[in-house]
């Protein structure tokens, strides 16, 4: 069975970019997402994240500043 | 790990979000201030047709995938919760194979059987893509890792979702807009059930 190739491009940075991101615009200006379960945010996040865990996601987009940047693990 | 935070940006970039960046190497490039090299692929497939026959077509090669992905996962899982959580999603994969079928026939494809129908999804299928074993290696999960083999699947059924719901936009057909449109909502409680799964890990 072959898979589609369904996925959309999207871009990923590295550490170094992420922190450069973060530093040019003021922490107040991005939106940090985490996208794991809240166990896994519990266990240690990036400072000032917010937690949307993947599934609830499609459900709560409006939550999400569109005007900021939104960087995502 | 397991791609989640990638599908996550596709998503946002696919709902007109403008700025979204997928931090490589998540969490784990953050705590030890490392670099990893970006993990990007792929095109998207539905740029161009949008005949429903073709959505359908698509959706059934999709589920198909999906159903291969939770054998071959349901065999491989260590976990005893995890597969048998991967058999029962593999089923109901087949069910949304059966369903999609039975739309296309009602688009005017009474003729059209089952059969017939698999040839057309498996040539379109042949096109492109990754076999399991690829897609697998792709993300190179730890497979003796809970964690890790669910996260995938998380990943995997958020492409779904996010497919569905994209494609369900762009049928001007009723009827195979619902169909879509429900599938969607059942990869949503897949979702939903990983994540417990998840959590409870």
């Amino acid at each position: 069975m072959k898979w589609l190739q369904f996925l959309r491009p999207a871009d990923s940075i590295d550490y170094q970019k992420t922190k450069e991101i973060i530093d040019d615009a003021g922490p107040d200006e991005v939106t940090i997402l985490d996208v794991r379960q809240p166990n896994e945010y519990k266990n240690g996040h990036i400072p000032g994240a917010k937690l949307v865990p993947l599934p609830e996601l499609p459900d709560r987009l409006l939550e999400i500043d569109r005007e900021k940047p939104v960087l995502v693990y | 790990m397991g791609g989640r935070s990638r599908v996550a940006a596709q998503m946002l970039s696919g709902k007109g979000f403008k700025n979204v960046y997928n931090v490589a190497g998540g969490i784990k490039a953050w705590q030890s201030r490392t670099a990893v090299g970006p993990q990007d692929l792929g095109v998207d497939v539905f740029e161009g047709s949008d005949a429903p026959e073709d959505v359908l077509t698509v959706a059934y090669s999709l589920e198909q995938g999906l159903r291969a992905f939770y054998l071959t996962m349901g065999e491989k899982a260590e976990n005893a919760e995890v597969k048998a959580l991967f058999t029962k999603l593999s089923e109901i994969e087949v069910k949304h194979m059966e369903s999609i079928v039975r739309t296309y026939q009602k688009l005017g494809h009474a003729q059209t059987t089952g059969d017939q129908f698999e040839g057309m999804a498996k040539k379109k299928a042949m096109e492109g893509g990754l076999t399991t074993e690829e897609y697998l290696d792709l993300f190179k999960p730890d497979l003796s890792s809970p964690v890790e083999v669910v996260s995938l699947a998380m990943s995997i059924e958020a492409q779904a979702l996010d497919l569905y719901q994209r494609m369900g936009d762009r049928l001007s057909s009723e009827a195979a807009r619902a169909v879509v449109l429900k599938i969607a909502d059942e990869e949503k409680a897949h979702l939903a059930s990983l994540g417990r799964l998840m959590e409870s890990l």
